[in-house]
């Protein structure tokens, strides 16, 4: 059995090759393009977003992780489709020749690629939702959730009106949860046709924001064997859920809880993943939002076995780091036991092949790093 | 009319490596769109949901560099070459 990493910057994909999990092979595609997601189908075949703000948003997809196709289509919005205010006011420093002011919507960015029953699902910005049910081939977006009512209020993070995170039921083909920095956490219980806010339980990014849709959350993990059981990553701290979303609870006993800027006390941070055979879950704590690097410059992850409180796992790992690990850099290869990867937005991976008891640096040199994959072969 | 196109690198990724192609057309935005047909996988770089040319895409002709604004009205001659670039910053 071996591992393979797709790793995403601003300049190209990195690909890293392991037998043993300790020695790495290194290829670095796509030079040139910034790479933002990745997937893989139930075929084996390897998905790649790359956005270039002069030449727009593609996919290039892969069977053996060498050689890679551009896909001829990828998600876009229709010409009438109307912009969010708020997204236009953020990207309009970029829109040196007014495209925006006619008002359109546009995708900007893919942020998150998920396969689930069949289909593979793009989550972008301008927040939206894409579907696509010939691998890539063509793209519709899912109206149920891009033009749901509210949606030209919500506010975006300072990323973007992005939704970032897609996650699917193994058991229900027609539940499927979406979140979007920062309108918060949304749940489908009938295939995407409508779409309900979960956000009960976490508190709003800013308090002026809505109670419902004004929450800024970063990262979900669950397992979608058990999909119910929910851990969130959200500015406003680290919370679980064991009905799907309906409620949340804060979850922070035993991870560093730090001052945010507007006074606010949690745990900040943006990944989360799970190890799914051991159903153990890892974040990588930050400090505040005001400094955005690990607390006292000790870069650490933390992991809960039991999905209630956490321990600090630091072997191997670097002190006087003052860096941040990104939504999209955090990964678990799902083997025995289990492997568990970030990337660092200085350009250093690092890995664990015990479920972070020890780390050890995998590669460096690498760009900003905005997405981290792992898949064992 | 032929005209020869040369890609940016990054596009040059999609085209297989190939550094200049061939295009019909009277118009920078002309070639633009044959250049689109012949090769489907280069449409949604060039053009935006509104069928715009995407606004930050630059084009080199005759010693003059033209905005994509002014790529319908930019004529071209038989054998002209034209390079795709993109909207430079920094230094």
């Amino acid at each position: 059995m071996s591992v393979s990493l797709i790793v995403g910057t601003p300049k190209g994909a990195a690909i890293l090759r392991s037998k043993d999990r300790r020695t790495w092979e290194e290829d670095f595609v796509l030079r040139g393009w910034p790479v933002t997601a990745s997937t893989r189908d139930d075929l084996g075949r390897t998905y790649i977003a790359v956005n270039s703000p002069n030449f727009g948003v593609a996919l290039f997809a892969s069977d053996d992780l060498k050689n890679w196709k551009q896909l001829e289509n990828a998600p876009r919005y229709r010409p009438e489709d109307r912009g969010n205010p708020e997204h236009h006011r953020l990207i309009a420093k970029e829109d040196f020749t007014g495209t925006l002011k006619g008002g359109g919507r546009f995708v900007d960015q893919i942020w998150t690629l998920h396969f689930a029953h069949g289909a593979l699902f793009a989550g972008v910005s301008e927040a939206g939702l894409f579907v696509s049910r010939d691998r890539g081939q063509s793209w519709q977006p899912i109206d149920g959730f891009n033009e749901q009512p509210g949606r030209e209020g919500w506010a975006p993070g300072f990323g973007g009106l992005g939704a970032h995170t897609i996650l699917s039921d193994a058991n229900d083909p027609n539940r499927m949860w979406v979140g979007v920095s920062a309108a918060g956490f949304f749940r489908t219980d009938d295939g995407g046709k409508t779409w309900q806010p979960k956000n009960k339980g976490v508190n709003p990014a800013v308090d002026s924001a809505p109670a419902s849709t004004g929450q800024c959350v970063h990262s979900v993990t669950h397992d979608p064997r058990n999909a119910s059981v929910m851990f969130r990553q959200e500015h406003r701290g680290v919370h679980r859920s064991d009905d799907g979303g309906d409620s949340w609870t804060v979850m922070e006993e035993g991870l560093p809880v730090t001052e945010l800027s507007d006074g606010h006390h949690c745990s900040f941070g943006f990944p989360s993943v799970m190890d799914l055979k051991s159903g153990s879950v890892f974040v990588v704590p930050l400090d505040g939002d005001n400094f955005r690097f690990p607390r006292g410059g000790q870069l650490a992850v933390y992991r809960s076995k039991n999905g209630r409180n956490w321990e600090p796992l630091t072997a191997g790992l670097p002190q006087n780091c003052f860096t941040a690990v990104l939504r999209g850099s955090l990964a678990a290869d799902q083997m025995t036991p289990g492997g568990v990867y970030f990337g660092t937005a200085s350009g250093v991976i690092y890995g664990s092949d015990d479920l972070g008891e020890s780390w050890r640096e995998v590669a460096s040199g690498l760009p900003r790093i905005m997405s981290v994959e792992a898949y064992a072969n | 009319m032929s005209v020869r196109v040369q890609l940016p690198p990054v596009l040059r990724t999609v085209m297989g490596g190939e550094r200049y192609l061939s295009a019909e057309g009277s118009s920078i935005a002309a070639v633009l769109s044959d250049l689109a047909r012949r090769n489907p996988s280069l449409a949604l770089h060039f053009f935006d949901e509104r069928g715009s040319i995407r606004h930050n895409i630059v084009f080199l002709h005759d010693g003059a560099m033209v905005r994509a604004k002014e790529a319908a009205a930019r004529r071209l001659k038989p054998g002209d070459e034209v390079v795709i670039t993109n909207a430079l910053a920094g230094g």
